[in-house]
């Protein structure tokens, strides 16, 4: 006989009560975890997605506080003075024990030439790896020049197709150039026209269709012609990169990335973005306030079932004192009933989390959510549940250990 | 010359209730010797239960002294009073007072709960005790499951298997029918006569027949002190 089977004992016997009990704090634990799954997936289906999107992580210069913006991204000026990228940072990324992460790594090198009267922003790049980490990007059909303007489904990020057919197609000579739909506009030009600029006839290959973006005013041309015509060879302003973190962590591509790099500024995007991302941000503090109050709750109803259930035993403690039980035996007791009512309650929340989780995690979050089954979330709700039901029955348990026993016995 | 068991040295319990005193006992000095089986007698609000509370280390006495074994019972802390309850006192309730929950057996070792005992020599004990008053073969039953005759045989198994001098019992046929009253009284003379120190509160006139000695109360004091049956009358001539 030891105190733990009598707590057992007892348990069995007021199953009804108990089961009120463990009701109350499997839904303060069901609701925590249903909250948290929900969350958690939100979050993995963001960085999906953000993976598929494009790029991720984005490599510059490090120029301290002298930076400008490129399309929300910081990027530096080539006027300042600071220690460009070049083709051997390409090199070096290539080179990554993490190599295998990276889906696609798209250097490019921007700068300002004349065409005639005017000054064009150039952007020298590969094409390929260009389009692969901007799945966004469209060739105008012909016909449309001008009107062209991808449709709210088009920019649907999980419509989009990042094996796009005609990435194959969209290669340039070193004569060729691509335009964005703005400039395309301002110079008046259309594909197959000739183009001049810095001294150099290209012909259109084609215009990209209008997306809103940086892309629009930008002359696009491989990378090796731009390093000639803005007389920086070798050099590269911004590397692009597109991680995917399912194949490996996302903490050791950057370490490794900037021990490679050391003079370069290596930036997540996929970090600043969740973030930044505000329906996340709020979805969590209102579930963690929900959460907190459900569990509070919860743990009432233990409290208060658990007292009941000691006013009711007062003979029964009384008898224990007696015959020799010290009251920290007593109140042991009634924590181990506490302790393992919580423990059933965890087990139960979890199931039922995930199960909610499961059922309107997608209507919750308006995302195709997967929610997985996770021994870490289990145990650490089995372990709050727990602690709950034990805190819970402090005060319960201070009562057992303070019954009078000749008061209880009716000696009195 | 046979040693003294129980020293009562004056004992006093007031309670207080709403502002009004109620005197439960109002100096009461016995001895109780090693080996004796006492009969306190008295009528309802006398103090015999109170006396025996206070003997049990239950019930702080509002003035006085007691001693069991030569221990000050209530020089002790309370945590020590209970282990003292574990080691040197075997109760029988009233009502029996057995944990519904429980069976015969898990009832019978609960006061070795508490100690060191290896589960199998918890078990051997409360095996032993049980079938010493006559309960084997319905030691796995519930208390419900069980006549009132034995579960007052399991009371007193659960009072006797930590092997304790003192036995202290409380009403103990109270319950029981006459037939079935005579038969507990036989194991309590039993157990006397193997050496147990016996102190029982009881109403009944025809327990103190196998009681050496009887001692009746009125009004929280001790009217009559002898190893016979005073009735309860010849209190009232005093």
């Amino acid at each position: 006989m030891t105190l733990f089977q009598i707590a057992i004992n007892n348990l069995r016997r007021r199953k009804s009560k108990m089961v009120f009990v463990v009701l109350g704090l499997a839904i303060g634990i069901a609701t925590i975890v249903s909250v948290f799954n929900v969350v958690e997936s939100m979050r993995e289906q963001m960085t999906r997605q953000m993976a598929d999107f494009g790029a991720n992580i984005v490599i510059t210069p490090d120029t301290g506080e002298l930076a400008f913006s490129y399309g929300g991204i910081t990027i530096p000026p080539t006027l300042f003075d600071v220690e460009q990228l070049t083709m051997v940072d390409v090199d070096k990324i290539n080179e990554l024990p993490a190599r295998q992460m990276v889906r696609a790594v798209a250097p490019k090198l921007l700068g300002v030439a004349s065409s005639g009267a005017r000054h064009v922003i150039i952007s020298g790049s590969d094409l390929q790896s260009e389009f692969a980490i901007k799945p966004w990007l469209r060739l105008q059909q012909s016909g449309e020049m001008g009107e062209a303007s991808p449709s709210p489904k088009d920019m649907d990020y999980e419509k989009l197709n990042l094996a796009r057919e005609d990435i194959s197609a969209v290669s340039l000579t070193d004569g060729e150039v691509l335009l964005g739909a703005t400039i395309a506009e301002e110079l008046g030009v259309m594909p197959g026209d000739t183009l001049e600029i810095a001294g150099m006839e290209f012909q259109v290959f084609a215009v990209l269709a209008e997306n809103a973006s940086t892309e629009d005013n930008q002359v696009m041309m491989n990378l090796a012609v731009s390093q000639r015509i803005l007389q920086r060879p070798g050099e590269v302003t911004v590397i692009e990169l597109s991680a995917d973190y399912s194949l490996g962590s996302e903490d050791a591509l950057l370490d490794q990335l900037n021990g490679a790099l050391p003079h370069a500024e290596v930036i997540s995007l996929r970090q600043a973005a969740l973030g930044r991302d505000e329906m996340v941000t709020r979805l969590t503090r209102f579930g963690a306030s929900v959460s907190i109050l459900v569990l509070f709750v919860g743990m009432l109803t233990v409290a208060i079932t658990m007292s009941g259930a000691v006013r009711e035993r007062t003979r029964e403690i009384g008898i224990f004192r007696a015959i020799g039980f010290r009251k920290s035996h007593v109140a042991t007791i009634i924590l181990i009933e506490g302790a393992v009512v919580s423990l059933l309650g965890g087990a139960v929340g979890y199931v039922a989390g995930l199960a909610a989780a499961r059922g309107a995690g997608p209507f919750l979050s308006g995302m195709e959510i997967a929610v997985p089954w996770s021994t870490g979330l289990f145990l650490a709700a089995m372990l709050l549940a727990v602690i709950i039901g034990v805190l819970a029955s402090l005060y319960p348990a201070r009562q057992a250990s303070r019954l009078d026993p000749a008061e209880a016995l009716r000696f009195m | 010359m046979t040693e003294v068991l129980i020293k009562a040295d004056s004992l006093k319990k007031i309670y207080k209730s709403f502002g009004d005193e109620v005197e439960a006992l109002r100096g009461v000095s016995l001895e109780i010797y090693k080996g004796e089986s006492v009969a306190v007698m008295g009528h309802s609000g006398s103090g015999k239960s109170t006396l025996l509370s206070i003997i049990g280390g239950l019930n702080p006495p509002s003035a006085g002294r007691i001693e069991i074994d030569g221990i000050d019972l209530y020089a002790l802390s309370q945590e020590k009073r209970a282990d003292f309850r574990r080691e040197y006192l075997g109760f029988v309730f009233q009502q029996f007072q057995l944990i519904p929950y429980l069976t015969a057996m898990e009832n019978v070792m609960l006061p070795l709960t508490t100690t060191s005992y290896s589960a199998k020599r918890k078990r051997e004990m409360a095996e032993y005790v049980l079938t010493r008053v006559g309960l084997e073969g319905k030691m796995n039953r519930l208390p419900n499951q069980m006549s009132g005759g034995e579960q007052e045989r399991v009371a007193i198994a659960r009072a006797i298997v930590n092997e304790p001098p003192l036995i202290l019992a409380d009403e103990p046929t109270g319950s029981l029918d006459t037939k079935t009253g005579q038969e507990i009284m036989e194991l309590f003379h039993e157990l006397n006569s193997e050496g147990l120190t016996i102190l029982m509160v009881t109403h009944n006139p025809e327990n103190t027949a196998s009681m050496g000695r009887t001692i009746s109360m009125k009004d929280g004091r001790l009217c009559a002190d002898q190893a016979e049956v005073v009735p309860l009358a010849a209190c009232k001539a005093r």
